[in-house]
């Protein structure tokens, strides 16, 4: 918990200073704050309960939406839509859970990719919900003591503060209960059960949390775009992207989604000009890297290093 | 009557597409039952047909149909080959390492066409694209749609004397059947592995160029398409099951055809994807499959 409390610590320090240092590449650590909040909530489904989502975006997608929507159509300031879009996000992750959690491993991600899917297809078609397929617009947003929400500063410090809860979040998960049950049921459902642990409960739990985490990120990402397009919001690759960006960093750990988030937004931005639109180029080749070589991810092969040695000296002395 | 004759138009139409389908859903579940490995690569697979279709045909002038000959061989090994570097060495690792691996290489593949081809939509034009046979009675084929037909029953038909007539099909079979069993019978299943995945790419190349007179290659998004309908294809069949795997993509082709001219085509992609949880929730052995007890 010291070493958590520590690396937030310096997440907030190094955070709060960025903007001063490198006032020129604030997109660039708005991008990777939100991908750092994404990456840790899909590992609390997909790294602590062991359950692979490639439909992540859906959430994403969810939270813009509602503060779009929310604004545009309804005059809502964005935090009471971020509020309802947490609720809304939960609820639909609990119907999903409910039906979709009956399958295993693999079946269980092929389901997450038909479900997202279908409602990028609602997304798109269906106008009076969404705006269909054109899009919408934020055009104006209101002013919570004199702050403006369309300026860079304030949403790179609005990613900073969800990288931070998030991160902060599984820190807490990781010595609780719930996050003894979620190892648990990842590493065997039946044993789980026989120790009078309900899978299905903890991991609709997990399924939730996420998709409610998510959907925050989202609602800043909505803020931050201020021009949604179903599209961008619901496609699957920004499912495959926040998946892999967990599964790289190392899945099941605190900081292993957050170091994959910054390995990978700044490899995206040093081969920008080499790569351009090809830049899942290196997602690929990095999945394929750590799937032959570094199975638990690159966090997750230093810490079991780290916690080998520890024994190994114990054991001598 | 005269509703009659577009509606067999359209069942023609949709079965010589669904036959397409058929041909890359067979590869996947072939895969999928032999090697247990989901493949997400595969509609890349398909894509890597078609660019190979577009680049024989812009450098040497070739019709489609005769890349094939270069096409499938190619294919063949490239499968051989990635089934030997990636997938060998991940056999015995969960069930998820196979699908991220994929997954990967499906990146890999679509980015590299886009750095290499750019991002805008190729296809191929040939002479005989609008030419038509009359079956009389007012329904009419097209010559591109008759040619992808030919090379899908061409295609299922050798892999069928394939699996049924000869000693490696019998491994095959073995194989997936029993690993273990059949490893202890002599047979050297780590070859039979990247045999197969040979033949999965060599039917997914093939069904790219059987395709592309009829359609537009973009390299980023016509992969995930087509990886999407051969799951739909191979889970309506049942995975695993080469059979049902056809009789799934006949199905596709007919349902996407008849939807799109009676229906609004809005969520055509939509049915097929909820017919594909509702039969992975209900009948994961698929629709023709029968239900068979797991240990």
């Amino acid at each position: 918990m010291n070493t958590n409390l520590f690396g937030l610590a310096l997440l907030l320090v190094i955070g709060l200073a960025y903007p001063f240092v490198l006032p020129g590449y604030l997109t660039v650590g708005i991008t990777m704050l939100l991908f750092i909040g994404w990456a840790t909530s899909w590992d609390i489904l997909g790294g602590w309960a062991g359950q692979v989502s490639l439909g992540h975006s859906f959430f994403v997608g969810l939270g813009a939406y509602f503060v779009a929507l929310g604004q545009s159509r309804y005059g809502l300031a964005p935090w009471w839509s971020i509020m309802l879009a947490i609720l809304a996000a939960a609820a639909l992750a609990y119907v999903w859970g409910r039906i979709t959690f009956g399958l295993r491993g693999p079946y269980f991600a092929l389901s997450t990719i038909a479900f997202a899917e279908i409602f990028r297809l609602i997304a798109i078609n269906e106008k009076w919900l969404t705006g269909g397929a054109t899009g919408v617009f934020i055009a104006s947003l209101p002013e919570p003591f004199g702050i403006d929400l369309f300026s860079r500063w304030t949403q790179y410090y609005l990613a900073l503060a969800f990288a931070l809860i998030t991160v902060g979040i599984v820190a807490l998960i990781s010595t609780r209960r719930f996050g003894y049950q979620l190892r648990a049921v990842r590493e065997d459902e039946n044993s789980a059960m026989a120790s009078g642990i309900d899978p299905t409960a903890v991991k609709l739990k997990a399924f939730m949390l996420s998709g409610a985490l998510t959907a925050v990120g989202g609602g800043i990402y909505g803020i931050f775009l201020s021009f949604l397009e179903p599209h961008v919001l619901f496609y699957l690759l920004l499912s495959v992207q926040i998946a892999l960006t967990a599964i790289i960093g190392g899945r099941g750990t605190v900081w292993g989604p957050a170091a994959g988030a910054v390995l990978l937004i700044l490899s995206g931005e040093v081969f920008r000009t080499t790569f351009a639109q090809a830049n899942l180029l290196i997602y690929g080749m990095l999945i394929l890297a750590i799937v032959l070589f570094l199975p638990r991810g690159i966090l997750g092969e230093v810490s079991r290093r780290l916690v080998r040695r520890r024994y190994a000296r114990s054991a001598k002395s | 009557m005269a509703d009659l004759i577009p509606f067999l138009q359209n069942i023609a139409n949709g079965l010589l597409i669904g036959g397409v389908y058929a041909l890359i859903g067979v590869g996947l579940t072939l895969i999928f039952g032999v090697m247990r490995t989901i493949n997400f690569a595969h509609g890349e697979f398909v894509v890597l047909g078609m660019y190979a279709a577009i680049v024989f045909n812009q450098a040497l002038g070739w019709d489609p149909y005769f890349s094939l000959v270069v096409a499938l061989p190619a294919g063949f090994l490239a499968g051989v080959l990635i089934q030997r570097v990636i997938l060998a060495t991940i056999v015995d690792a969960p069930e998820e390492s196979s699908l991220l691996a994929t997954l990967g290489l499906s990146l890999i593949i679509a980015n590299s066409l886009l750095l290499i081809f750019g991002g805008e939509p190729k296809s191929v034009l040939v002479p005989y694209a609008s030419s038509t046979i009359s079956l009389g009675g007012g329904v009419n084929l097209s010559i591109v749609l008759l040619l992808a037909g030919i090379a899908t029953v061409a295609a299922i038909g050798g892999l069928y004397l394939l699996l049924n007539r000869t000693e490696i099909g019998r491994a095959i079979r073995g194989t997936a059947e029993n690993r273990l069993g059949a490893e202890l019978v002599g047979i050297n299943t780590k070859r039979i592995h990247a045999v197969v995945f040979g033949i999965g790419m060599m039917l997914a190349v093939a069904a790219g160029v059987a395709l592309i007179p009829l359609l537009f290659a973009s390299p980023t998004t016509t992969g995930t398409v087509f990886t999407l309908k051969a799951f739909v294809v191979t889970v309506l069949g049942g995975l695993g099951n080469i059979g049902a795997a056809i009789g799934g993509g006949l199905l596709l082709g007919v349902v996407e055809v008849l939807g799109a001219s009676y229906l609004t085509s809005e969520y055509r992609d939509a049915y097929g994807l909820v017919a594909f949880i509702l039969v992975l929730l209900f009948r994961p052995e698929g629709l023709f499959g029968r239900s068979v007890q797991r240990v």
